[in-house]
């Protein structure tokens, strides 16, 4: 039987992106395509945010009084926004709290897995070694954009490529340990 | 591209169960490349780096190098081989503490020939930017100093393939980011770079090629794409949830 929750419309929101937009405009009011803009920057290109994006995200924190407009629209029917008292509290409350929460594995391999291992009866050769090659090759993207933000003079970006780095260490390392597992042939 | 490295069907077997064997090893390398050999410890790995140095023999299979095949050598061409053709880079430097700088780099050149070849060695101290070091001892010298000194030794003979066996292993982050820049410098410059590692972000920064050792065997050998991606193409950040 289904349940509700089954056929629910779910609707992604953006937590990170909320709390950018109000992190930057702690610093100082902006409109929305310098809020986009300065957000790109800010992750040195790694999220390419649609303008409608950040004019939703503006126009919630607006309804919820997290951000507040300045004077009239100006040039263009450009707006500029403001950070509000109770804007400036919830993103102290983000910042200070850790990330819990079950584990984020967004990536299809984990499914791919389980489910190769019972349509292929256990032959998972091919699926890890197609894997190790893109987490080779990730790496090295990885290193280069790390190279470029260090260039830069990004190291606040280089750290969060090193995440990143080390994220991907982890699934080649996990791939590896599976091919031996199945080659050595330990079974559970 | 010219074939400098060609090693078919290679066995070493240990007595007394030593980790590092080889089972069946086959494998070419072209010359200019710069490709890693990774693997975990007591995969075999170093055991192949030792072959094509010519420093080990296999049990059976042929190693060919440069058009040479060692197997075919007795041990003074085999010495005569190493000496000319490869330069050896190992985790600890093996520098001679008794010898400057200077006089350890220019060791191979000596054993080549009577011919002074202190004003090249200079130069090969100046290009890896430790010319000041040229009169000092060893042991005055930190980890990423004394492994520029051994991948000075190992480049005044001019070699035809330069190993490198776990060059970054005993240094710290900085100094073995600038000795991994280094062997990119010299493979830029034309340089043949075989190099052995368990670190699968060292052997991806610069190598382009990775080959995967495991249990004496070749499980993988990728060639990486080289093309430049837009940051949004390789790191994609999310913070989403879902809500009704």
């Amino acid at each position: 039987m289904h349940t509700d929750d089954a056929y629910c419309v779910c609707v992604l929101r953006n937590v990170s992106l909320k709390f950018g937009v109000l992190g930057l405009l702690a610093e100082e009011p902006l409109h929305g395509y310098e809020v986009k803009n300065r957000f790109e920057a800010m992750l040195g290109g790694t999220w390419e945010v649609n303008i409608g994006q950040v004019y939703t995200t503006l126009q919630r924190l607006e309804r919820d009084g997290l951000v507040r407009p300045v004077g009239a629209r100006g040039d263009r029917g450009k707006l500029l926004y403001e950070l509000s008292k109770p804007g400036r509290d919830a993103l102290d409350g983000w910042l200070s709290q850790a990330d819990s929460g079950p584990q984020q594995l967004h990536e299809d391999i984990y499914v791919k897995l389980l489910l190769a291992t019972r349509l292929a009866n256990g032959a998972l050769n091919p699926l890890l070694g197609r894997q190790k090659r893109a987490y080779l090759q990730r790496l090295r993207d990885l290193n280069r954009l790390e190279d470029r933000a260090r260039h830069d003079g990004r190291h606040d970006l280089a750290r969060l490529v090193r995440g990143a780095l080390l994220h991907a260490e982890a699934d080649l390392k996990w791939i590896d340990e599976l091919s031996e597992e199945i080659n050595t042939g330990v079974t559970e | 591209m010219t074939e400098l490295v060609r090693l078919t069907e290679i066995t070493k077997v240990y007595q007394g169960g030593v980790t590092g064997a080889l089972n069946g090893v086959s494998l070419t390398v072209e010359a200019g490349e710069f490709a890693a050999v990774m693997g975990p410890s007591g995969s075999g790995k170093s055991t192949l780096l030792n072959l094509v140095a010519g420093l080990d023999r296999p049990t059976s299979g042929s190693v060919e190098v440069a058009g040479s095949d060692l197997g075919r050598m007795g041990e003074t061409a085999l010495a005569r081989f190493r000496r000319d053709r490869i330069g050896f880079v190992f985790q600890f430097f093996h520098l001679l503490p008794n010898l400057t700088v200077l006089e350890n780099v220019l060791i191979p050149a000596q054993l080549k020939s009577r011919e002074s070849a202190e004003a090249p060695g200079r130069k090969l101290l100046s290009q890896l930017g430790i010319e000041e070091l040229a009169d000092r001892y060893p042991a005055r010298l930190s980890g990423g100093q004394q492994q520029r000194v051994a991948i000075a030794r190992a480049l005044i003979n001019k070699p035809t393939l330069l190993l490198a066996d776990e060059p970054t292993g005993a240094l710290d982050t900085r100094s073995g980011d600038q000795v991994m820049e280094l062997l990119a410098e010299l493979h830029r410059a034309g340089q043949t770079i075989l190099l052995v590692t368990h670190d699968a972000k060292l052997a991806t920064r610069h190598a382009l090629r990775v080959i995967s050792v495991m249990d004496g065997r070749i499980v993988d050998d990728a060639r990486l794409d080289t093309a430049e991606r837009r940051p949004a193409e390789v790191i994609r950040l999310r913070g989403e949830e879902a809500t009704r």
